[in-house]
């Protein structure tokens, strides 16, 4: 239906975009924000709750089992279920996109903790280390890369998510395919869909980064 | 015997669930500088009673001593700084370098930094590595390398014990080889009290001063030095976990050196004919060896002599395998039974000393 609506017009109308910088940047900021505070603040959240479900063992399967109801909550009803309560706000937004991180990063972290060959650890206890310690010295370092792994699914699944947040004003780069579906402009649908698109590449990226320099042994393979 | 370095008493260890101990009772003392191997069959308890020696298992009952120290008084990771430990699949550090890993114990100690660097250069040595593997990864190491970190590392601090859980129990045949040789040329240089657990009882009586054999259920069947334990085996038991070829086992642990040589049916270059003849009726065989002083020309059939004027020093067959008094028994027994003449011959060197026939070695171990 919306393809029939948007025929005849050009595929991009690249005047419409050099007008349109300064909002384009706008979309951008806010989009990189609202990204990237969710990330942040599910992480801290994900960490908090792995530090208890690692503990307290018992509390692992109920965590993951209320994370994993978020998760399954589809976006637009979640966002009309908080309105009421919090308003068409960044809030409302960031309550909806951080509750979507919290299944993954735990997951990754939790697993990535306990992923410590039993040989490493049973060296280690050997040698002499305290619980502390291999706890900060190895589990930590040795679950770097599962963790990454985590933020980077994470990160790519909440830029796509924010575009979501535009029904409740919002939204990013959200806003333009908002309001290009509203308008039938095809320019306006296309840039908020590929800008999106490149953001989460470029993120995906700068993580694989992270990881590269924070745990270089993982990449390292045996010779022949 | 002086004070042993480890000394266990009525040890025993229950597991939580289980009806009956895992090691019931053992009392064990492993004598400074000596290495011990704990050998049997599987649920023995070797692995256990080794793992109580640094507290990764706590004992249910029994005392176990280290140096002087009562273990169970003392605070475990302080303990375990003191006993160089080594295990199976190595529990190398992944995300550390081979340097880092092998600084790993003086770190804990707070060593400073410089010494550090020093003793992790002097231990890449000792276990013959690189120096420039000290940047690398483990992953990046063969097994065999991996494991000669493990032992590296296990030395770093320079404990004055050392325990070993089959730790070349993953790697190939050729390299085990290989790093038992090592292990035994290191301890020759460090002397340390090693614990060494094992299932496998060659492994056993080539490494061990002196091997302790275990049954289910941690009970010791017999200790004591290897060549006493194959010369007069305490029980049924233990006689039929030694294998049916003792004999043979016996053998690899006598070397050459320690037996006279006979000089066998040597004739000189230029000798009579019929001396040779003389010579071989008196060794009763059908051929003679040549030699001119310390060197050893060859054999050959008494019948190729006929027609000859005198003992030829040249044109004679070669013993295939010549051998070095460092050399045992069972390897002498083996060119015996490999070789035409029936006989072994004794080299230091190029230096011909004697030969060694089956009656001869037979002789060691049935007297």
């Amino acid at each position: 239906m919306i393809v029939a609506q948007l025929e005849g017009q050009p595929f991009i109308r690249w005047d419409w975009v050099w007008d349109h910088l300064d909002e384009i940047w706008q979309r951008t900021v806010e989009h990189v924000t609202l990204t990237g505070v969710a990330v942040i603040v599910g992480f801290g959240m994900s960490l908090l709750l792995s530090i208890v479900a690692l503990r307290y063992r018992r509390t692992y399967t109920p965590i993951t089992w209320v994370t994993g109801v978020f998760y399954t909550i589809p976006s637009i009803a979640l966002f009309a279920f908080l309105v009421p309560i919090t308003g068409l706000s960044i809030l409302t937004a960031e309550i909806g996109l951080v509750s979507y991180t919290l299944l993954i990063l735990i997951r990754n972290i939790v697993a990535g903790i306990n992923g410590t060959p039993a040989s490493v650890r049973e060296a280690a206890v050997g040698m002499g280390y305290t619980d502390r310690r291999i706890l900060w010295e190895i589990q930590v370092p040795l679950a770097v890369p599962v963790i990454v792994a985590g933020l980077r699914v994470a990160s790519v699944t909440t830029v796509g998510l924010v575009t979501v947040t535009s029904l409740i004003g919002q939204g990013g780069y959200g806003a333009f395919i908002d309001r290009g579906l509203g308008r039938n402009f095809a320019t306006e649908i296309l840039v908020g869909t590929v800008l999106s698109i490149i953001l989460a590449m470029l993120l995906d990226y700068a993580l694989v980064r992270v990881e590269r320099r924070a745990a270089p042994w993982a990449r390292r393979q045996v010779p022949s | 015997m002086s004070d042993p370095m480890i000394r266990l008493q009525n040890v025993s260890k229950t597991f939580p669930g289980s009806e009956t101990p895992a090691v019931g009772d053992l009392s064990l003392s492993v004598p400074e500088g000596e290495i011990v191997v704990l050998v049997g069959p599987s649920g023995c308890g070797k692995t256990t009673t080794l793992k109580m020696i640094n507290r990764i298992i706590e004992p249910t009952s029994g005392s176990i001593e280290v140096a002087g120290i009562n273990a169970v008084d003392t605070e475990p990771h302080i303990l375990r700084r003191k006993i160089g430990y080594v295990i199976q699949q190595t529990g190398l550090f992944p995300h550390r370098t081979i340097g880092q890993n092998i600084a790993t114990v003086p770190r804990l100690l707070g060593w400073d930094k410089r010494a550090t660097e020093e003793r992790v250069v002097e231990l890449i040595d000792l276990v013959g590595l690189e120096q420039e593997m000290a940047n690398r990864y483990p992953a990046e190491l063969s097994g065999g390398q991996q494991q000669r970190v493990g032992v590296a590392r296990a030395l770093a601090a320079d404990p004055p014990v050392l325990l070993m859980d089959e730790p070349f129990g993953a790697v190939d045949p050729i390299v085990r080889t290989r790093l038992q040789d090592e292990l035994l040329g290191l301890q020759e240089r460090v002397k340390k009290t090693i614990v060494f657990v094992t299932h496998d009882i060659d492994e056993a009586i080539q490494l061990g001063d002196r091997v302790a054999i275990l049954n289910v259920g941690g009970v010791l069947e017999q200790f004591g030095p290897p060549e006493e334990i194959l010369r007069n085996p305490a029980n049924d038991f233990v006689a039929e976990f030694l294998g049916t070829d003792r004999g043979l086992k016996r053998l690899s642990l006598i070397p050459i050196r320690d037996v006279a040589l006979d000089t066998g049916p040597v004739v000189a270059p230029g000798d009579p004919i019929a001396a040779a003849h003389h010579v071989a009726e008196r060794y009763g065989v059908d051929w003679i060896a040549v030699r001119s002083r310390n060197h050893l020309h060859g054999w050959l059939p008494l019948d190729d002599l006929a027609g000859m004027d005198s003992v030829p020093g040249e044109g004679l067959m070669h013993f295939k395998t010549s051998l070095s008094v460092d050399a045992s028994l069972k390897e002498a027994l083996d060119a015996v039974v490999s070789s035409h003449t029936r006989v072994a011959a004794v080299f230091d060197g190029d230096r011909y000393l004697g030969m060694l026939t089956a009656e001869k070695i037979s002789e060691e171990i049935v007297q």
